[in-house]
């Protein structure tokens, strides 16, 4: 597993709706937030990227230091999975996110759930952390 | 680093500017330096006047129609740069020193010895020039000095002049110096180092290859030169053949070099050309640059001195060159090979230039959260630099960075909204991009940096910013620092500074209580005299399709209109929520009005931790015209900001949506969201009269018995500043018949009514009676609430001179007459009852007038008409109060009285009521049933029945109805009069009737219908005992004349007489009573007399007459 991963889906509005540190280093909140701004960064070459190309799984588009951002981009191009890693299994990454995909496509099929809000249900939180295990 | 770098910077000619004689005030020092700074272009044709050509040029292909010198201007000191021998664009190869002479010394020659020390460092200068501004007269009266150029004060366009002149002078003693420089180079060659070289090993070898370098390193040289003096053609070729030397000798350095001054000089050369294939040269060019520098990256060095900054050097100059949307992946690429590089640079302020570019670099590429990325390490850069003018920079970065984040102060977001006028797409557009980590450690980035650099201002904005839009995710312990620190900064600011950003509380519309006095404003139609009707909806009915529509199509608040008035205080009911847990003290809450016709009074409110609170908060309109009320202004935390009503209404829909983090007044435990939006047009309008009304005696309800009369007493004052010029006074509401009488004609004889004037009315009640429904748990019945009438008073003040303009409007006041009615008088039961009283005949006989003692008696008989068939109505009463009611009856029409029916308390009581005097005078056909019904409610208003109690209470008891239902079955038989009315009399009159005399007596016979009557008439004479005196055996009366069937036509509406003798043998009480058969009955008569066939005889009877008889004596 790797030792840095920051975990985030970004909705339509450019708002985390979900946000999950899955690394096994230990929590500190400075390099939190700097996993955050990275993200938040990357967004613009998403935005760019997500256009040139029909594949859902835009790889590595951006990174910072040792870190690199992996995104997946839903086919609505508006909720965009974004995770902040420093590993290179990129297999294991698009595995990763399907699986993913998949839960938030449960999550989205929920009548109470309101597409754009937050993903507040801790079974998809535990789910998605269990994914990381596996994957990452 | 360098920062700005780009391709075209191989060219430049850098020009040092010094400030010399003493500091320049910064006005002065920004004026004098935007004159020189605005000449980085100079073309060659226009120097070709100062440059005289003094041996054969060595820059053999001078454009000298098309080229030109390119500037680059420092202000400052400018360190000397190890590295300028490799690229002379780094020296510094002029200067210029600038002197504004008013603040230096006036001795010009010590300005001149600054001057010269201060040029002693810059040793690589070519030229150098004072340029003293502002001289005196005395100075500019010296003698003309060489070595300083004075600037005489004129204006903007003569001094721009003036610097063009002196900077092109400058531009061709550079270019004169430069041809120099190279041919001394081409001659006597130079040696050129680079840090690179100084620790090389010269080995044998080494010294033969370093000769051979030296000859490509000085062909690069002259190459630069040559473009530096605008000649990319002369560069080109001299950097050809460095570029193969440099290839021959290995010297990787400086082939990287001479290749990218060749890059500059195509790029020279084909100024203005833009094509893919110059663009992929370029690219192809640069991308071997790169590869060079990095090739050339000693390892064993790499401590010491590094190439790596010329590396991202020529990396950022190719990205800068690409820097469009259409390469956006090739540039990014580049500036993230160019941040990867940042690890590799010993020196941190080269990081802080390299983050710097490519912050703009992306900024210019459209990647402002890839920009706001590096602008925030650069801030961390300086923020590690722990001195103030760096805390400062860190802030300014920062600054830049908040619109991307979506945590910019109001005042920045103002400039930018307001030129977009169309409204936001949808709610979701306000809450984009709330990424709430990254502003949570922006905004405390920036207040941390604000502090630093000893900002209070900016370090509030950022509290309050942070503590306003993130306290949900802010520990207690968190929330009481930022308000200590809010504090803190505020301590530091001057009283009364404002800021843009609101901190706490949250402020939302609550209400808007509308004074009745506000309401009740009535716009007047000139048309009518009577203006106030017509601008409420007519018609009969309550709701009208067309009023509601008008009103619901649009939206509901933005129709309403509000009108105040000058001087009367309006209020607002505003809701403040204190979400934090600690106590918040608003020192003072008022309304913000952007316009000056309103004065707002402050209140202050103090919030407990996790409180919501609700203010009246008020103030008075001064001016007519509109006013625009959008917030509070609130002084909290020592500054004054303004709290926006709109704002908080998105938020609160926002967090309706899930959007923004929770809503502040349902965690206070307020209610749900009302949504009250303040109405967009308010109106101030002048001042109009107020009338306040007092009820003397109290404006408490008036108690009241069923039927009671009152008067009460109006009191009007008018309590505005203007006079009352008309007022109508109208009744309305419920029971309405209880207003007798209003007494407005007083009102009109006062008017004007001046400011302060006082009028007062009287009104007459009369309590209505109770209904069903009014009975209480107490079985006691007592008017309802809101079944009292009220008055309606209309009022205006005076008419505007002007026709052309709109009527001022009118006032409504409504009184209401609170008037609790209570039951008095109990009803129990009305009974219809016939007596059968024979007429008085010996007394009264002869009297055709009611004599002055008759009064007395209960039952009036006229002797002509007789009494047959007296009808009594009989009411009993109870009485449930607590008081004495005296009952009087009495009948319209003559005004006789009876006697008074005293109905004591517990008690019940009959009143009667004789029905006697209603007969109409003609039996006709009421053919119509509005005719009838008329004459029965003439009969049954004849009827009154008044009360007393006590001294004061006086009224009238309410019985219609019970007469009414009383007389349902016979109120025919009251109403009309027999057909045919029978009536006796005495021949002489005066004298009593004696027995044992011959009596001559008279049957009156009348006939009260429209038609002659043929009749039989018969009159018999009975005794007390009944019997029939005048037939049998035993008959005690001896009769002359005709008794029966006499034969009779009366003539319509005409009397008869009939006479005969009566001798009666024994004196007593007799009756006489006359009967008649009609013949020929029209069907008037049968209908009257009920009979069913149509050959019945109709008889008739009259009633019966009393006659005494006296002895003879």
């Amino acid at each position: 597993m790797a030792s840095t991963a920051c975990f985030v889906i970004v909705s339509k509005n450019d708002i985390p709706i979900y946000e999950a540190e899955v690394g096994t280093a230990p929590r500190k909140e400075e390099v939190a937030y700097q996993h955050q701004f990275i993200l938040h960064a990357a967004l613009d070459i998403v935005q760019d990227l997500a256009w040139t190309t029909s594949a859902m799984f835009l790889k590595s588009v951006d990174r910072f230091n040792d870190l690199v951002v992996s995104v997946y981009v839903t086919a609505d191009v508006h909720t965009r999975f974004m995770l902040l890693h420093d590993s290179r299994t990129e297999d294991g990454i698009k595995s990763f996110f399907q699986e993913v995909h998949e839960l938030y496509i449960k999550i989205l099929m929920n009548p109470l759930y309101m597409p754009g809000s937050r993903v507040t249900s801790s079974h998809f939180d535990t789910k998605v952390r269990a994914l990381a295990r596996k994957y990452l | 680093m360098e920062p700005d770098v780009s391709i075209e910077t191989s060219r430049q000619i850098r020009v040092a500017i010094l400030p010399i004689g003493g500091p320049i005030p910064p006005s002065y020092l920004r004026e004098y330096t935007s004159l020189i700074a605005r000449h980085t272009r100079v073309d060659l044709a226009s120097i070709a006047s100062f440059y005289t050509e003094q041996q054969k040029s060595p820059f053999a292909h001078q454009p000298w129609d098309t080229g030109s010198l390119s500037f680059k201007f420092v202000l400052g000191d400018c360190s000397a740069s190890p590295w300028e021998d490799f690229q002379p664009c780094r020296k510094v190869l002029a200067v210029l020193g600038i002197c504004h002479l008013p603040s230096s010394s006036p001795d010009l020659d010590s300005v001149s010895d600054q001057f010269v020390s201060a040029c002693r460092p810059y040793g690589s200068a070519l030229a150098t020039r004072c340029f003293a501004f502002c001289p005196s007269d005395a100075q500019l009266a010296e003698k003309k000095r060489e070595d300083i150029v004075l600037l005489a004060s004129a204006d903007r366009q003569a001094m721009e002049l003036h610097m063009l002149t002196l900077v092109q002078e400058l531009a061709a003693s550079l270019l004169m110096e430069f041809e120099k420089w190279v041919l001394r180079a081409e001659s006597t060659g130079t040696i050129l180092k680079t840090p690179l070289d100084s620790q090389s090993s010269l080995g044998s070898e080494e010294v033969i290859k370093a000769k051979k370098r030296r000859l490509g390193r000085a062909q690069k040289t002259i190459g630069d030169y040559c473009l530096l003096a605008g000649s990319p053609a002369d560069a080109n070729a001299h950097y050809s053949t460095a570029i193969e030397l440099a290839r021959l000798t290995g010297d990787v350095f400086w082939h990287a070099g001479a290749l990218e001054g060749s890059v500059c000089a195509l790029l020279v050369d084909r100024v203005g050309q833009q094509d893919p294939a110059m663009e992929d040269e370029v690219k192809y060019r640069y991308y071997t640059v790169i590869q060079l520098y990095r090739r050339a990256f000693l390892q064993d060095n790499a401590q010491r001195v590094s190439t790596v900054s010329f590396e991202l050097e020529a990396t950022l100059k190719l990205a800068r060159y690409l820097c469009r949307r259409e390469h956006s992946k090739e540039v990014s690429d580049l500036l993230m090979g160019a941040a990867d590089g940042a690890k590799s640079l010993i020196d941190a302020t080269d990081r802080l230039i390299l983050f710097i570019e490519i912050a703009r670099l992306f900024g210019s590429l459209g990647y402002r959260r890839k920009a706001a990325f590096f602008s925030r390490q650069v801030s961390q850069l300086y923020s590690q630099q722990e001195n103030v003018s760096a805390a400062m920079s860190a802030l300014q970065v920062l600054a830049l960075t908040t619109d991307v984040y979506r945590v910019q102060s109001r005042k920045n977001k103002k400039k930018e909204q307001e030129p977009s006028t169309n409204p936001p797409q949808s709610i979701v557009s306000l809450f984009e991009s709330h990424w709430s980590t990254i502003q949570m450690v922006v905004l405390r980035e920036i207040l941390m940096s604000s502090i630093r650099a000893g900002d209070p201002l900016s370090a509030w904005g950022a509290g309050a910013r942070l503590l306003r839009s993130f306290y949900p995710l802010i520990t207690p312990a968190g929330q009481s620092g930022l308000a200590s620190s809010l504090s803190n900064a505020a301590d530091r600011l001057p009283d009364g500074t404002r800021c843009a950003d609101p901190c706490l509380p949250f402020i939302r519309l609550h209400s808007f209580p509308l004074h009745p006095s506000q309401n009740d404003m009535i716009k007047r139609n000139p048309a009518k005299k009577e203006w106030w009707t017509g601008s409420a909806p007519t018609g009969p009915f309550i709701y009208t399709p067309f009023t509601k529509s008008s009103s619901s199509t649009g939206n509901a608040a933005k129709d309403q209109i509000i009108t105040w008035i000058v001087g009367e205080p309006v209020q607002v009911l505003v809701e403040l929520a204190n979400p934090c847990s600690f106590e918040l003290v608003v020192e003072s809450i008022y309304l913000s009005v952007h316009c000056r016709n309103f004065d707002a009074f402050p209140v202050t409110v103090t919030l407990p931790p996790n409180t919501s609170k609700t203010v009246l908060l008020s103030g008075i309109p001064t001016e007519p015209g509109p006013v625009n009320i959008p917030g509070c202004i609130v002084h909290c935390f020592g500054v004054i900001t303004e709290h926006l009503f709109k704002e908080v209404d998105n938020l609160l829909l926002g967090a309706a949506q899930g959007l923004v983090l929770s809503d502040p007044f349902r965690t206070c435990g307020s209610g749900k969201v009302r949504n009250v939006t303040f109405p967009s047009n308010i109106a101030v309008i002048p001042s109009l009269p107020l009338l306040f009304s007092n009820l003397v005696g109290g404006a408490g309800a008036n108690v009241l018995y069923e039927g009671e009369i009152r008067d009460i007493t109006v009191n009007l004052t008018n309590v505005g500043t203007s006079p009352v010029e008309e007022v109508n006074v109208s009744v309305s509401g419920k029971n309405l018949d209880s207003v007798i009488r209003v007494d407005n004609e007083k009102l009109g004889t006062v008017l004007p009514l001046k400011p302060g004037g006082e009028v007062s009315f009287t009104v007459t009640l009369k309590a209505w009676q109770l209904g069903v429904a009014d009975t209480d748990s107490d079985a006691r019945r007592v008017s309802r609430e809101g079944s009292s009438p009220y008055l309606v008073i209309h009022y205006a003040g005076p008419v505007g001179s002007n026709p052309e303009e709109p009527l001022p409007p009118g006032r409504r006041l409504v009184v209401p007459l609170n008037i609790c009615v209570v039951q008095g008088l109990r009803f129990v039961q009305a009974r219809l009852l016939s007596m059968e009283i024979p007429a008085r005949f010996a007394q009264q006989h002869s009297s055709t007038e009611p004599g002055p003692d008759s009064v007395k008696t209960l039952v009036k008989i006229d002797p002509y008409k007789g009494s047959w068939g007296l009808r009594l109505l009989e009411l009993e009463l109870s009485n449930r109060t607590d008081v004495v009611f005296d009952l009087t009856v009495s009948i319209e029409a003559d005004d006789t009285a009876y006697h008074k029916t005293r109905i004591d308390r517990d008690y019940s009581a009959r009143v009667l009521i004789p029905l006697e005097h209603f007969k109409l005078p003609v039996l006709d056909e009421i053919s119509s049933k509005p005719e009838l019904n008329a004459s029965i409610s003439a009969l049954i208003n004849k009827i009154k029945v008044r009360w007393h109690s006590g001294r004061n209470s006086h009224g009238e008891l309410i019985v219609k109805e019970a007469v009414q239902q009383a007389l349902q079955g016979a109120v025919l038989d009251i109403l009309l009069p027999d057909p045919l009315t029978f009536g006796f009399r005495v021949e002489k009159g005066g004298d009593p009737i004696r027995a044992c005399e011959v009596t001559a007596l008279e049957a009156v016979i009348r006939n009260n219908t429209k038609e002659t009557i043929r009749l039989s008439l018969s009159v018999n004479c009975k005794d007390v005992a009944g019997e029939n005196c005048c037939e049998g055996h035993d008959a005690t009366v001896l009769w002359a004349g005709v008794l029966n069937n006499i034969p009779l036509e009366v003539p319509p509406l005409k009397e008869v007489v009939h006479s005969f003798s009566f001798y009666f043998l024994v004196p007593g009480d007799y009756s006489l009573q006359a009967s008649a058969v009609i013949i020929d009955a029209i069907d008037l008569l049968r209908a009257r007399a009920r009979s069913t066939l149509p050959d019945e005889p109709i008889f008739c009877r009259g009633s019966p007459f009393h006659v005494q008889v006296i002895g003879t004596t």
